[in-house]
Protein backbone atom coordinates (compact mmCIF):
# COMPACT_ATOMS: atom_id res chain seq x y z
CA UNK A 1 0.00 0.00 0.00
CA UNK A 2 1.39 3.40 -0.96
CA UNK A 3 0.14 6.66 0.68
CA UNK A 4 -2.33 8.83 -0.79
CA UNK A 5 -2.17 11.86 1.91
CA UNK A 6 0.15 12.68 4.91
CA UNK A 7 -1.44 14.67 7.62
CA UNK A 8 1.17 16.51 10.11
CA UNK A 9 -0.02 18.40 13.34
CA UNK A 10 -3.70 19.63 12.12
CA UNK A 11 -5.48 22.27 13.66
CA UNK A 12 -8.83 22.73 12.02
CA UNK A 13 -11.76 25.44 13.30
CA UNK A 14 -12.62 29.07 12.38
CA UNK A 15 -11.24 32.32 13.54
CA UNK A 16 -11.75 32.29 17.42
CA UNK A 17 -13.27 28.58 17.21
CA UNK A 18 -10.43 25.36 17.15
CA UNK A 19 -12.43 22.42 16.61
CA UNK A 20 -9.64 20.01 17.36
CA UNK A 21 -5.59 19.83 16.65
CA UNK A 22 -2.25 17.59 16.82
CA UNK A 23 -3.99 15.29 14.05
CA UNK A 24 -1.15 12.97 12.31
CA UNK A 25 -2.62 10.03 9.93
CA UNK A 26 -1.16 8.65 6.71
CA UNK A 27 -4.26 7.87 4.12
CA UNK A 28 -3.09 4.78 2.49
CA UNK A 29 -4.48 3.31 -0.82
CA UNK A 30 -7.09 0.84 -0.64
CA UNK A 31 -8.45 1.57 2.73
CA UNK A 32 -11.82 2.97 3.63
CA UNK A 33 -11.38 5.62 6.42
CA UNK A 34 -14.05 6.30 8.62
CA UNK A 35 -14.75 9.75 10.22
CA UNK A 36 -16.70 9.96 13.30
CA UNK A 37 -18.02 12.48 15.88
CA UNK A 38 -20.56 14.56 17.28
CA UNK A 39 -22.30 17.07 15.32
CA UNK A 40 -20.14 20.43 15.20
CA UNK A 41 -16.88 18.80 16.03
CA UNK A 42 -15.69 18.81 12.57
CA UNK A 43 -16.17 16.09 10.36
CA UNK A 44 -17.55 18.15 7.38
CA UNK A 45 -15.05 20.77 7.64
CA UNK A 46 -12.16 18.50 7.64
CA UNK A 47 -13.83 17.22 4.05
CA UNK A 48 -13.62 20.42 3.03
CA UNK A 49 -10.22 20.86 4.41
CA UNK A 50 -9.18 17.96 2.12
CA UNK A 51 -10.67 19.85 -0.44
CA UNK A 52 -8.88 22.29 -0.34
CA UNK A 53 -12.57 24.68 0.24
CA UNK A 54 -10.73 26.15 3.30
CA UNK A 55 -7.41 26.19 4.92
CA UNK A 56 -6.09 25.03 8.52
CA UNK A 57 -5.42 26.65 11.17
CA UNK A 58 -2.14 24.85 11.48
CA UNK A 59 -0.23 22.11 10.22
CA UNK A 60 0.47 20.42 6.77
CA UNK A 61 -0.86 18.37 4.02
CA UNK A 62 1.67 16.20 1.71
CA UNK A 63 1.02 14.22 -1.02
CA UNK A 64 3.57 12.02 -1.69
CA UNK A 65 2.54 10.71 -5.20
CA UNK A 66 1.39 14.62 -6.32
CA UNK A 67 -1.93 16.39 -5.43
CA UNK A 68 -4.19 14.46 -7.38
CA UNK A 69 -5.98 16.48 -10.03
CA UNK A 70 -9.51 14.73 -9.47
CA UNK A 71 -10.37 14.19 -5.77
CA UNK A 72 -13.84 12.19 -6.04
CA UNK A 73 -16.61 13.88 -3.39
CA UNK A 74 -20.32 13.54 -2.69
CA UNK A 75 -21.09 16.16 -0.19
CA UNK A 76 -24.33 16.14 1.85
CA UNK A 77 -27.46 15.95 -0.18
CA UNK A 78 -28.99 19.00 1.87
CA UNK A 79 -26.91 21.04 -0.37
CA UNK A 80 -27.92 19.52 -3.59
CA UNK A 81 -30.79 21.55 -5.81
CA UNK A 82 -33.22 18.80 -6.25
CA UNK A 83 -35.08 20.93 -8.53
CA UNK A 84 -32.47 21.15 -11.10
CA UNK A 85 -33.77 20.35 -14.16
CA UNK A 86 -31.56 17.69 -15.76
CA UNK A 87 -31.33 13.83 -16.25
CA UNK A 88 -29.82 11.52 -14.12
CA UNK A 89 -27.26 10.49 -16.94
CA UNK A 90 -26.28 14.61 -17.44
CA UNK A 91 -25.49 14.29 -13.04
CA UNK A 92 -23.43 11.22 -14.00
CA UNK A 93 -22.00 13.09 -16.31
CA UNK A 94 -21.02 15.54 -14.20
CA UNK A 95 -17.86 13.49 -13.11
CA UNK A 96 -16.21 13.60 -16.44
CA UNK A 97 -16.63 17.48 -16.47
CA UNK A 98 -12.62 17.96 -16.23
CA UNK A 99 -12.12 15.66 -18.89
CA UNK A 100 -14.35 16.73 -21.50
CA UNK A 101 -13.64 20.37 -20.40
CA UNK A 102 -15.83 23.56 -21.35
CA UNK A 103 -16.64 22.86 -24.58
CA UNK A 104 -16.04 19.20 -25.12
CA UNK A 105 -18.89 16.96 -26.65
CA UNK A 106 -19.63 13.72 -24.76
CA UNK A 107 -18.30 11.08 -27.27
CA UNK A 108 -19.24 7.64 -27.36
CA UNK A 109 -16.60 6.57 -24.87
CA UNK A 110 -17.60 8.67 -22.16
CA UNK A 111 -21.19 7.97 -23.21
CA UNK A 112 -20.59 4.10 -22.39
CA UNK A 113 -18.73 5.09 -19.27
CA UNK A 114 -21.37 7.07 -17.85
CA UNK A 115 -24.13 3.98 -18.71
CA UNK A 116 -21.54 1.45 -16.90
CA UNK A 117 -21.28 4.14 -14.20
CA UNK A 118 -25.31 4.19 -13.82
CA UNK A 119 -25.76 0.61 -13.96
CA UNK A 120 -23.13 -0.17 -10.95
CA UNK A 121 -24.74 2.36 -8.89
CA UNK A 122 -28.47 0.95 -9.83
CA UNK A 123 -29.66 3.66 -11.64
CA UNK A 124 -29.25 2.53 -15.22
CA UNK A 125 -33.02 1.92 -15.78
CA UNK A 126 -33.99 5.72 -14.55
CA UNK A 127 -31.50 7.47 -16.44
CA UNK A 128 -33.56 9.39 -18.57
CA UNK A 129 -35.61 10.73 -15.55
CA UNK A 130 -35.22 13.81 -14.21
CA UNK A 131 -34.16 14.47 -10.71
CA UNK A 132 -37.16 15.76 -9.24
CA UNK A 133 -38.73 12.59 -9.69
CA UNK A 134 -36.32 10.49 -7.90
CA UNK A 135 -36.74 9.09 -4.37
CA UNK A 136 -33.65 9.85 -1.61
CA UNK A 137 -31.98 6.92 -2.24
CA UNK A 138 -32.12 7.09 -6.19
CA UNK A 139 -30.69 10.25 -5.95
CA UNK A 140 -28.17 8.88 -3.80
CA UNK A 141 -27.06 5.92 -5.96
CA UNK A 142 -26.96 8.69 -9.28
CA UNK A 143 -24.50 11.08 -6.94
CA UNK A 144 -22.19 7.67 -6.59
CA UNK A 145 -22.55 7.01 -10.41
CA UNK A 146 -20.75 10.76 -10.96
CA UNK A 147 -18.41 9.80 -8.38
CA UNK A 148 -17.57 6.43 -10.26
CA UNK A 149 -17.29 8.80 -13.47
CA UNK A 150 -14.24 10.94 -11.38
CA UNK A 151 -12.34 8.17 -11.71
CA UNK A 152 -10.37 9.54 -8.93
CA UNK A 153 -7.44 8.28 -6.40
CA UNK A 154 -9.43 9.52 -3.22
CA UNK A 155 -12.78 9.68 -2.37
CA UNK A 156 -14.89 11.69 0.11
CA UNK A 157 -18.21 10.87 1.07
CA UNK A 158 -19.92 13.29 2.88
CA UNK A 159 -22.93 11.38 5.26
CA UNK A 160 -23.48 9.05 2.24
CA UNK A 161 -26.15 6.93 4.47
CA UNK A 162 -28.48 9.34 4.88
CA UNK A 163 -31.92 8.99 4.37
CA UNK A 164 -31.31 6.10 2.20
CA UNK A 165 -32.97 2.40 2.91
CA UNK A 166 -30.93 -0.79 4.40
CA UNK A 167 -30.81 -2.27 0.51
CA UNK A 168 -29.41 1.09 -0.76
CA UNK A 169 -26.76 1.23 2.02
CA UNK A 170 -25.75 -2.30 1.37
CA UNK A 171 -25.72 -1.61 -2.53
CA UNK A 172 -23.55 1.95 -1.45
CA UNK A 173 -21.35 -0.18 0.57
CA UNK A 174 -20.01 -2.47 -1.44
CA UNK A 175 -19.25 0.07 -4.25
CA UNK A 176 -17.09 1.07 -1.38
CA UNK A 177 -15.59 -1.91 -1.28
CA UNK A 178 -15.17 -2.15 -4.80
CA UNK A 179 -13.43 1.63 -4.64
CA UNK A 180 -11.19 0.23 -2.20
CA UNK A 181 -10.48 -3.05 -3.65
CA UNK A 182 -9.76 -1.18 -6.83
CA UNK A 183 -6.43 0.49 -5.04
CA UNK A 184 -8.56 3.81 -4.20
CA UNK A 185 -8.17 5.69 -0.39
CA UNK A 186 -11.88 6.49 0.63
CA UNK A 187 -12.88 8.31 3.59
CA UNK A 188 -16.68 8.98 4.49
CA UNK A 189 -18.39 10.64 6.97
CA UNK A 190 -21.37 8.52 9.11
CA UNK A 191 -22.72 8.43 12.20
CA UNK A 192 -23.81 4.51 12.23
CA UNK A 193 -21.39 2.77 13.75
CA UNK A 194 -22.52 -1.09 12.46
CA UNK A 195 -21.62 0.25 9.43
CA UNK A 196 -18.20 1.43 10.32
CA UNK A 197 -17.29 -1.77 12.47
CA UNK A 198 -17.86 -3.74 9.38
CA UNK A 199 -16.69 -2.06 6.31
CA UNK A 200 -13.68 0.32 7.55
CA UNK A 201 -10.37 -0.47 7.99
CA UNK A 202 -9.70 2.79 9.64
CA UNK A 203 -11.47 5.22 11.75
CA UNK A 204 -10.90 9.18 12.73
CA UNK A 205 -12.91 10.47 15.35
CA UNK A 206 -13.53 14.00 16.29
CA UNK A 207 -15.12 15.75 19.52
CA UNK A 208 -14.13 17.26 22.39
CA UNK A 209 -11.51 19.63 20.53
CA UNK A 210 -9.65 15.92 19.90
CA UNK A 211 -8.81 14.02 16.87
CA UNK A 212 -7.87 10.28 17.12
CA UNK A 213 -6.77 8.34 14.63
CA UNK A 214 -6.42 4.79 14.24
CA UNK A 215 -7.80 1.16 13.21
CA UNK A 216 -10.82 1.03 13.95
CA UNK A 217 -10.86 -1.83 16.73
CA UNK A 218 -8.34 0.65 18.81
CA UNK A 219 -10.01 4.10 18.01
CA UNK A 220 -14.09 3.39 18.70
CA UNK A 221 -13.28 1.93 21.93
CA UNK A 222 -16.37 2.83 24.70
CA UNK A 223 -14.03 4.95 26.89
CA UNK A 224 -13.22 7.21 23.78
CA UNK A 225 -16.61 6.90 22.09
CA UNK A 226 -17.89 8.75 25.70
CA UNK A 227 -14.99 10.93 26.32
CA UNK A 228 -14.94 12.80 22.82
CA UNK A 229 -19.65 13.37 23.37
CA UNK A 230 -20.32 10.69 20.57
CA UNK A 231 -21.90 8.99 22.53
CA UNK A 232 -23.52 9.27 26.43
CA UNK A 233 -22.56 6.02 29.03
CA UNK A 234 -25.87 4.22 28.82
CA UNK A 235 -25.39 4.18 24.73
CA UNK A 236 -22.01 2.76 24.83
CA UNK A 237 -23.09 0.17 28.06
CA UNK A 238 -26.35 -1.19 25.58
CA UNK A 239 -23.98 -0.58 22.53
CA UNK A 240 -21.18 -2.69 23.62
CA UNK A 241 -22.98 -4.68 26.48
CA UNK A 242 -20.93 -7.45 25.62
CA UNK A 243 -17.89 -5.54 27.22
CA UNK A 244 -17.06 -5.65 30.87
CA UNK A 245 -18.97 -2.08 32.33
CA UNK A 246 -15.75 -0.83 33.66
CA UNK A 247 -14.36 -0.41 29.99
CA UNK A 248 -17.76 1.72 29.27
CA UNK A 249 -17.29 4.29 32.45
CA UNK A 250 -14.65 7.54 31.72
CA UNK B 1 -56.05 42.36 -40.21
CA UNK B 2 -53.72 41.98 -42.83
CA UNK B 3 -54.02 45.82 -43.76
CA UNK B 4 -53.47 46.62 -39.87
CA UNK B 5 -50.72 44.67 -39.35
CA UNK B 6 -49.36 45.81 -42.84
CA UNK B 7 -49.54 48.79 -41.67
CA UNK B 8 -47.96 48.32 -38.18
CA UNK B 9 -44.54 47.22 -40.22
CA UNK B 10 -44.59 50.42 -42.34
CA UNK B 11 -43.61 52.70 -39.46
CA UNK B 12 -40.15 52.22 -38.86
CA UNK B 13 -39.81 52.85 -35.25
CA UNK B 14 -42.05 49.88 -35.09
CA UNK B 15 -40.09 47.56 -37.85
CA UNK B 16 -36.86 48.96 -35.04
CA UNK B 17 -39.06 48.02 -32.13
CA UNK B 18 -39.59 44.40 -33.18
CA UNK B 19 -36.07 43.94 -34.22
CA UNK B 20 -34.78 45.18 -30.93
CA UNK B 21 -36.57 42.85 -29.09
CA UNK B 22 -36.16 40.18 -31.10
CA UNK B 23 -32.42 40.50 -30.34
CA UNK B 24 -33.14 41.23 -26.34
CA UNK B 25 -35.16 38.25 -26.12
CA UNK B 26 -32.17 35.99 -27.29
CA UNK B 27 -30.11 37.78 -24.93
CA UNK B 28 -32.21 38.24 -21.76
CA UNK B 29 -33.59 34.65 -22.28
CA UNK B 30 -30.59 32.89 -21.10
CA UNK B 31 -29.94 35.41 -17.92
CA UNK B 32 -32.95 34.85 -17.11
CA UNK B 33 -33.45 30.93 -16.83
CA UNK B 34 -30.38 30.94 -14.60
CA UNK B 35 -31.32 33.39 -12.42
CA UNK B 36 -34.53 31.59 -12.04
CA UNK B 37 -32.11 28.24 -11.57
CA UNK B 38 -29.91 29.90 -9.67
CA UNK B 39 -32.61 31.30 -7.12
CA UNK B 40 -31.68 34.80 -7.79
CA UNK B 41 -34.71 35.86 -9.04
CA UNK B 42 -35.18 38.58 -7.03
CA UNK B 43 -31.62 39.44 -7.36
CA UNK B 44 -31.95 40.53 -10.58
CA UNK B 45 -34.69 43.00 -9.88
CA UNK B 46 -32.69 44.29 -6.95
CA UNK B 47 -30.04 44.72 -9.66
CA UNK B 48 -32.10 46.56 -11.70
CA UNK B 49 -32.55 49.21 -9.13
CA UNK B 50 -28.79 49.19 -7.95
CA UNK B 51 -27.81 50.59 -11.82
CA UNK B 52 -30.10 53.94 -11.71
CA UNK B 53 -27.55 56.34 -9.74
CA UNK B 54 -24.97 54.85 -12.69
CA UNK B 55 -27.07 55.30 -15.05
CA UNK B 56 -28.59 58.66 -13.92
CA UNK B 57 -25.07 60.24 -13.22
CA UNK B 58 -24.05 59.04 -16.35
CA UNK B 59 -27.19 60.83 -17.73
CA UNK B 60 -26.63 64.13 -15.75
CA UNK B 61 -22.89 64.11 -16.52
CA UNK B 62 -22.62 63.69 -20.50
CA UNK B 63 -26.14 63.31 -21.23
CA UNK B 64 -28.57 60.63 -22.72
CA UNK B 65 -26.03 58.75 -24.75
CA UNK B 66 -25.28 54.92 -24.70
CA UNK B 67 -22.00 55.18 -23.71
CA UNK B 68 -22.76 56.96 -20.71
CA UNK B 69 -25.94 54.73 -19.99
CA UNK B 70 -23.46 51.70 -20.17
CA UNK B 71 -20.52 53.40 -18.72
CA UNK B 72 -22.37 54.83 -15.19
CA UNK B 73 -24.48 51.31 -15.46
CA UNK B 74 -21.33 49.06 -15.50
CA UNK B 75 -19.70 50.78 -12.52
CA UNK B 76 -23.03 50.91 -10.21
CA UNK B 77 -23.88 47.77 -10.77
CA UNK B 78 -20.50 46.30 -10.16
CA UNK B 79 -19.83 48.19 -7.63
CA UNK B 80 -23.35 46.86 -5.87
CA UNK B 81 -22.34 43.54 -6.66
CA UNK B 82 -19.00 43.52 -4.87
CA UNK B 83 -20.41 45.35 -2.35
CA UNK B 84 -23.26 42.80 -2.03
CA UNK B 85 -20.42 40.05 -1.74
CA UNK B 86 -17.94 42.12 0.65
CA UNK B 87 -20.99 42.30 3.22
CA UNK B 88 -22.14 38.72 2.73
CA UNK B 89 -18.57 37.47 3.54
CA UNK B 90 -17.36 39.84 5.80
CA UNK B 91 -20.38 40.67 8.32
CA UNK B 92 -23.97 38.98 9.66
CA UNK B 93 -26.19 40.39 6.78
CA UNK B 94 -26.71 37.30 4.26
CA UNK B 95 -26.43 37.83 0.72
CA UNK B 96 -29.88 38.91 0.16
CA UNK B 97 -30.19 41.41 2.79
CA UNK B 98 -27.09 43.04 2.03
CA UNK B 99 -28.44 43.39 -1.51
CA UNK B 100 -31.89 45.06 -0.65
CA UNK B 101 -30.20 47.57 1.60
CA UNK B 102 -28.26 48.45 -0.84
CA UNK B 103 -30.52 48.50 -3.95
CA UNK B 104 -33.16 50.64 -1.83
CA UNK B 105 -30.08 53.07 -1.09
CA UNK B 106 -29.19 52.90 -4.90
CA UNK B 107 -32.81 53.39 -5.82
CA UNK B 108 -33.20 56.84 -3.53
CA UNK B 109 -29.61 57.86 -4.89
CA UNK B 110 -30.92 57.92 -8.48
CA UNK B 111 -34.25 59.22 -8.20
CA UNK B 112 -32.76 62.01 -5.37
CA UNK B 113 -30.05 62.78 -8.01
CA UNK B 114 -32.21 62.78 -11.09
CA UNK B 115 -34.83 65.43 -9.45
CA UNK B 116 -31.63 67.44 -8.15
CA UNK B 117 -30.43 68.09 -11.40
CA UNK B 118 -33.62 69.45 -12.81
CA UNK B 119 -33.67 66.62 -15.47
CA UNK B 120 -35.39 67.08 -18.72
CA UNK B 121 -35.74 63.54 -19.30
CA UNK B 122 -39.15 62.80 -17.51
CA UNK B 123 -38.61 60.04 -14.73
CA UNK B 124 -41.72 57.99 -16.62
CA UNK B 125 -39.12 57.05 -19.45
CA UNK B 126 -36.22 55.71 -16.84
CA UNK B 127 -38.77 53.96 -15.25
CA UNK B 128 -40.62 52.50 -18.03
CA UNK B 129 -38.08 53.02 -21.19
CA UNK B 130 -39.17 53.77 -24.25
CA UNK B 131 -38.82 51.18 -27.00
CA UNK B 132 -40.99 53.00 -29.78
CA UNK B 133 -38.51 55.60 -29.81
CA UNK B 134 -35.44 53.64 -29.97
CA UNK B 135 -32.06 55.12 -31.81
CA UNK B 136 -29.67 53.49 -33.69
CA UNK B 137 -26.80 53.84 -31.11
CA UNK B 138 -28.77 52.01 -28.49
CA UNK B 139 -30.11 49.11 -31.19
CA UNK B 140 -26.00 48.59 -31.39
CA UNK B 141 -25.81 48.31 -27.39
CA UNK B 142 -28.57 45.48 -27.75
CA UNK B 143 -26.78 43.91 -30.24
CA UNK B 144 -23.57 43.96 -28.85
CA UNK B 145 -24.48 42.67 -25.42
CA UNK B 146 -26.49 39.92 -27.34
CA UNK B 147 -23.42 38.69 -28.84
CA UNK B 148 -21.16 38.94 -25.59
CA UNK B 149 -24.22 37.18 -24.03
CA UNK B 150 -24.74 34.55 -26.21
CA UNK B 151 -20.99 33.87 -26.74
CA UNK B 152 -20.24 33.76 -23.35
CA UNK B 153 -23.26 31.54 -22.58
CA UNK B 154 -21.63 29.05 -25.35
CA UNK B 155 -18.24 29.05 -23.13
CA UNK B 156 -19.65 29.13 -20.14
CA UNK B 157 -23.44 27.03 -20.15
CA UNK B 158 -21.43 23.94 -18.34
CA UNK B 159 -19.85 25.36 -15.57
CA UNK B 160 -22.32 27.14 -15.34
CA UNK B 161 -24.97 24.30 -15.08
CA UNK B 162 -22.69 22.44 -12.84
CA UNK B 163 -21.90 25.59 -10.35
CA UNK B 164 -26.21 25.98 -10.47
CA UNK B 165 -27.09 22.09 -9.85
CA UNK B 166 -24.35 21.34 -7.13
CA UNK B 167 -22.27 24.54 -6.06
CA UNK B 168 -20.15 22.53 -3.24
CA UNK B 169 -19.24 19.39 -5.84
CA UNK B 170 -18.51 22.84 -8.19
CA UNK B 171 -16.34 24.71 -5.75
CA UNK B 172 -14.23 21.22 -5.34
CA UNK B 173 -14.12 21.10 -9.12
CA UNK B 174 -12.19 24.30 -9.86
CA UNK B 175 -9.55 26.65 -8.47
CA UNK B 176 -11.80 29.92 -8.86
CA UNK B 177 -15.36 29.24 -8.38
CA UNK B 178 -16.22 33.19 -8.09
CA UNK B 179 -14.62 33.47 -11.86
CA UNK B 180 -18.43 31.63 -13.16
CA UNK B 181 -20.68 33.97 -10.32
CA UNK B 182 -18.62 37.21 -11.43
CA UNK B 183 -18.91 36.45 -14.76
CA UNK B 184 -22.61 35.74 -14.39
CA UNK B 185 -23.39 38.97 -12.34
CA UNK B 186 -21.52 41.22 -14.86
CA UNK B 187 -23.60 39.60 -17.84
CA UNK B 188 -26.90 40.07 -15.57
CA UNK B 189 -25.65 44.09 -15.12
CA UNK B 190 -24.92 43.61 -19.02
CA UNK B 191 -28.37 42.75 -20.01
CA UNK B 192 -30.41 45.04 -17.51
CA UNK B 193 -28.29 47.99 -18.97
CA UNK B 194 -29.46 46.31 -22.61
CA UNK B 195 -32.86 46.18 -21.54
CA UNK B 196 -33.07 49.75 -19.58
CA UNK B 197 -33.47 51.99 -22.61
CA UNK B 198 -36.23 49.51 -23.91
CA UNK B 199 -38.31 48.59 -21.04
CA UNK B 200 -36.77 51.10 -18.04
CA UNK B 201 -36.02 50.08 -14.74
CA UNK B 202 -39.24 48.73 -13.48
CA UNK B 203 -39.69 46.46 -16.47
CA UNK B 204 -36.21 45.61 -17.71
CA UNK B 205 -36.28 42.22 -14.96
CA UNK B 206 -39.69 41.10 -16.16
CA UNK B 207 -38.66 40.77 -19.65
CA UNK B 208 -35.87 37.97 -17.64
CA UNK B 209 -37.80 36.36 -15.08
CA UNK B 210 -41.58 35.66 -16.44
CA UNK B 211 -40.36 33.75 -19.70
CA UNK B 212 -37.82 31.70 -17.58
CA UNK B 213 -40.37 31.07 -14.90
CA UNK B 214 -43.20 30.02 -17.38
CA UNK B 215 -40.48 28.10 -19.19
CA UNK B 216 -39.70 26.11 -16.26
CA UNK B 217 -43.58 24.49 -15.78
CA UNK B 218 -43.20 22.98 -19.25
CA UNK B 219 -39.83 22.01 -19.24
CA UNK B 220 -37.53 19.40 -17.48
CA UNK B 221 -34.06 19.79 -19.08
CA UNK B 222 -31.65 22.57 -19.67
CA UNK B 223 -32.12 22.81 -23.31
CA UNK B 224 -35.67 23.20 -22.89
CA UNK B 225 -35.70 25.70 -20.71
CA UNK B 226 -33.16 28.04 -22.35
CA UNK B 227 -35.07 27.48 -25.38
CA UNK B 228 -39.00 27.62 -24.25
CA UNK B 229 -37.44 31.06 -22.49
CA UNK B 230 -36.46 32.64 -25.76
CA UNK B 231 -39.72 31.39 -26.86
CA UNK B 232 -41.87 32.96 -24.02
CA UNK B 233 -39.45 36.58 -24.46
CA UNK B 234 -40.19 37.17 -27.96
CA UNK B 235 -44.07 36.15 -28.28
CA UNK B 236 -43.82 38.47 -25.03
CA UNK B 237 -42.19 41.05 -26.93
CA UNK B 238 -44.29 40.73 -30.68
CA UNK B 239 -47.79 40.43 -29.04
CA UNK B 240 -47.14 43.31 -26.34
CA UNK B 241 -45.58 45.29 -29.17
CA UNK B 242 -48.83 44.82 -31.34
CA UNK B 243 -51.17 45.44 -28.55
CA UNK B 244 -49.05 48.67 -28.05
CA UNK B 245 -49.89 49.79 -31.72
CA UNK B 246 -53.35 48.64 -31.48
CA UNK B 247 -54.23 50.27 -28.81
CA UNK B 248 -52.32 53.36 -28.72
CA UNK B 249 -53.11 54.10 -25.20
CA UNK B 250 -51.02 51.21 -24.19
CA UNK B 251 -47.86 51.96 -22.72
CA UNK B 252 -45.40 49.43 -24.79
CA UNK B 253 -43.35 48.23 -21.82
CA UNK B 254 -45.96 47.39 -19.30
CA UNK B 255 -48.02 45.73 -22.64
CA UNK B 256 -44.91 43.13 -22.98
CA UNK B 257 -44.16 42.32 -19.14
CA UNK B 258 -48.26 41.72 -19.12
CA UNK B 259 -48.37 39.60 -21.96
CA UNK B 260 -45.03 37.66 -20.47
CA UNK B 261 -47.57 37.59 -17.04
CA UNK B 262 -50.04 35.90 -19.39
CA UNK B 263 -47.96 33.57 -20.44
CA UNK B 264 -46.76 32.64 -16.92
CA UNK B 265 -50.27 32.20 -15.56
CA UNK B 266 -51.25 29.80 -18.46
CA UNK B 267 -48.09 28.19 -17.74
CA UNK B 268 -49.10 27.77 -14.16
CA UNK B 269 -52.51 26.66 -15.00
CA UNK B 270 -51.44 24.39 -18.03
CA UNK B 271 -47.85 23.20 -18.07
CA UNK B 272 -47.27 19.71 -16.95
CA UNK B 273 -44.88 20.75 -14.12
CA UNK B 274 -47.47 23.05 -12.96
CA UNK B 275 -51.12 22.41 -12.66
CA UNK B 276 -51.51 20.85 -15.58
CA UNK B 277 -50.67 17.31 -15.17
CA UNK B 278 -53.35 17.38 -12.15
CA UNK B 279 -56.26 18.89 -14.16
CA UNK B 280 -55.61 16.19 -17.06
CA UNK B 281 -55.10 13.64 -14.31
CA UNK B 282 -58.34 12.11 -12.79
CA UNK B 283 -58.38 12.27 -9.05
CA UNK B 284 -57.15 9.15 -7.50
CA UNK B 285 -59.75 9.12 -4.96
CA UNK B 286 -62.50 9.28 -8.26
CA UNK B 287 -60.35 7.10 -10.57
CA UNK B 288 -60.39 3.40 -11.36
CA UNK B 289 -56.68 3.77 -10.68
CA UNK B 290 -56.85 2.55 -7.14
CA UNK B 291 -56.61 -0.38 -7.60
CA UNK B 292 -53.55 -0.01 -10.14
CA UNK B 293 -51.37 1.81 -8.31
CA UNK B 294 -48.76 4.15 -9.93
CA UNK B 295 -45.26 3.52 -10.11
CA UNK B 296 -44.01 6.94 -10.23
CA UNK B 297 -42.19 8.23 -7.26
CA UNK B 298 -43.36 10.93 -5.43
CA UNK B 299 -41.36 13.76 -6.13
CA UNK B 300 -39.07 15.33 -2.98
Amino acid sequence: MSTVLEVRNLALGYPGLTLFRGLSMDVERGTTLAVLGANGSGKSTFIKMLLGLMDPLAGKLTWPDGQPSEIGYLAQMTEFDRRFPIRVRDLAAMGAWKGFGLRGRLDSGTNAKVASALDAAGVLDIADRSLHTLSSGQLQRALFARVIMQDAPLILLDEPFTAVDQSTEAHLLSIINQWRDEGRAVILVVHDLSSVLDHCDQALLLGNGEARFGPVGEVLTPQRLVSQNYMSESQASWMFRGAAAEAVRV
Amino acid sequence: MFETFSEMWGFAFMRRAFVTTTVLSASVAPVGAFLVLRRLSLAGEAMAHAITPGVVIGFVVAGLSVFSLLIGGLIAGVGAAILTAFLARKTILRSDASLASIYLIALALGIFILSAAGSAVPLKSFLFGSILGIDDASMILVGGVATVTLLSFAVLLRPLITSTCDPVFFEAQTRRPMLIEQAFMLLLVLNLLAAFKTLGTLMAVGLMILPATSARYWSSTITGQLGLSFLFALASCWVGLTLSYLFPETPSGPAIVLTAGGFFLISVLLGPLGFGERLRKPSPKTSSSLTQPSTRERPQ
